[in-house]
């Protein structure tokens, strides 16, 4: 027995065993946050429903001022009809999953015919989907598009043109803008743009004749939202 | 002799030692493979329905984000919507999308499809993303702009070839 206690040569493997468990182990421990991981949650399939509702309102909202203010008489009621119409429209594209969409709308501005003009429309929504029991998701979307007159020249004048929160939009050519007075429209030859430190982008535009005053100046952007500013 | 004797102690100790190891190394594989059991990985057959709904989906939505979609629904641009999504899914990953009005009827003439048409008949696993579109701007008398609501439904089935 004493010399059963006194063989050291067992220790190894005693010790090697040990280590293999705490790696065992460890190694259980990892796997089981892999597969927690990659657990499968439901409510992921979810989202992208959410996120293309999302997006699709908020293009509504856009469509609906694009045509308030392309229009010679605007419909005040065009995007509160717009809405009710997707609001049914809803339930046909996503049959069978319960969605229902709530909105409340702000009246459209078309604050117009200032050095600084805008156009504004804004809408909340809230979603409830009842077949993953989800209720009360709410989001808003907003269009608008600001154009401020910051000076004029003979030839020139420099704008700035910005859309939500107050972001500068970028990659506006000549056809995007027309410039006119009480008597006649001035033909654009040329819209360039400058870096500000304080508006961050600056548009500077060039006609053909001399410009007289007081002048009309309209902006179109990419989604096609109108804003038409005067100066002075 | 005697340290002959002494090397072949030596050289017993080192044998065990060899044994010691492999047993050792047959444990961590044992280990290994019987964690490993447990696993799932994210590309099984468990989750290849949700991954390639959310792929579908991901590009629809960069598409849409970029006004890119409505563009090529509504002028009807079938060919360039087909390339698109040749461009932003993965090559193994098979498609085929359809355009419907809200009464249900089809609107794309021509089909817009990667890969071969027999396996979305014969796969068992097809994802499916239903995409909805409200309408799209255009420029009808420059530099005026008309706006129409007309939804569209995008259908696009994914399945990921062999």
């Amino acid at each position: 027995m004493r010399k059963l206690a006194r063989n050291k040569k067992g220790q190894f493997v005693i010790l090697a065993v040990l280590l293999m468990a705490i790696m065992i182990i460890s190694l259980g421990a990892l796997m089981n946050r892999a597969v927690t991981y990659y657990k499968h949650e439901p409510w992921e399939e979810y989202l992208t429903l959410i996120g293309n509702i999302e997006l699709s309102s908020s293009r509504l909202v856009e469509l609906s001022l694009t045509n308030y203010t392309n229009a010679q008489t605007p419909d005040e009621n065009i995007l509160r009809n717009n809405l009710d119409q997707w609001q049914v429209n809803l339930t046909r594209i996503y049959p069978g999953r319960g969605v229902s969409l709530n909105f409340s709308d702000y009246p459209m501005t078309r604050d117009w015919n200032k050095t600084s003009s805008l156009s504004n429309a804004t809408a909340s929504f809230t979603i409830d989907i009842a077949s993953i029991g989800l209720t009360g998701y709410k989001f808003t979307a907003t269009a608008f598009l600001n154009l401020t007159i910051l000076s004029q020249t003979d030839y020139e004048l420099n704008v700035t043109v910005k859309v939500e929160d107050g972001k500068p939009l970028t990659n506006l050519g000549k056809d995007n803008f027309l410039v006119r007075n009480s008597s006649m429209g001035f033909t654009v030859m040329n819209v360039t743009g400058y870096y500000d430190q304080r508006e961050a982008l600056v548009y500077t535009i060039q006609c053909s004749q001399t410009i007289t005053a007081p002048i009309t100046v309209s902006v179109w952007d990419p989604r096609g939202i109108q804003v038409m500013a005067k100066y002075p | 002799m005697e340290r002959m004797s002494r090397t072949k102690v030596n050289g017993n100790k080192g044998q065990m030692r060899i044994i010691e190891v492999i047993l050792a190394s047959f444990i961590i594989v044992f280990a290994l493979s019987f964690a490993n059991m447990f696993a799932s990985a994210p590309t099984s057959s468990t989750y290849e329905g949700t991954e390639l709904e959310k792929l579908g989906y991901n590009a629809l939505h960069d598409l849409d984000d970029q006004g890119l979609l409505p563009r090529f629904i509504y002028n009807e641009e079938w060919e360039n919507l087909t390339s698109a999504l040749r461009v932003l899914l993965p090559l193994d990953v098979y498609f085929n999308a359809t355009v419907y009005d809200l009464n249900g009827n089809v609107l794309n003439n021509a089909p817009m499809s990667y890969g071969d048409p027999a396996i979305f008949a014969s796969f068992k696993n097809i994802a499916s993303v239903t995409y909805g579109l409200v309408g799209y701007s255009t420029r009808f008398n420059s530099p005026y702009y008309e706006a129409t609501y007309i939804p569209r439904v995008l259908t696009l089935q994914l399945v990921r070839g062999s």
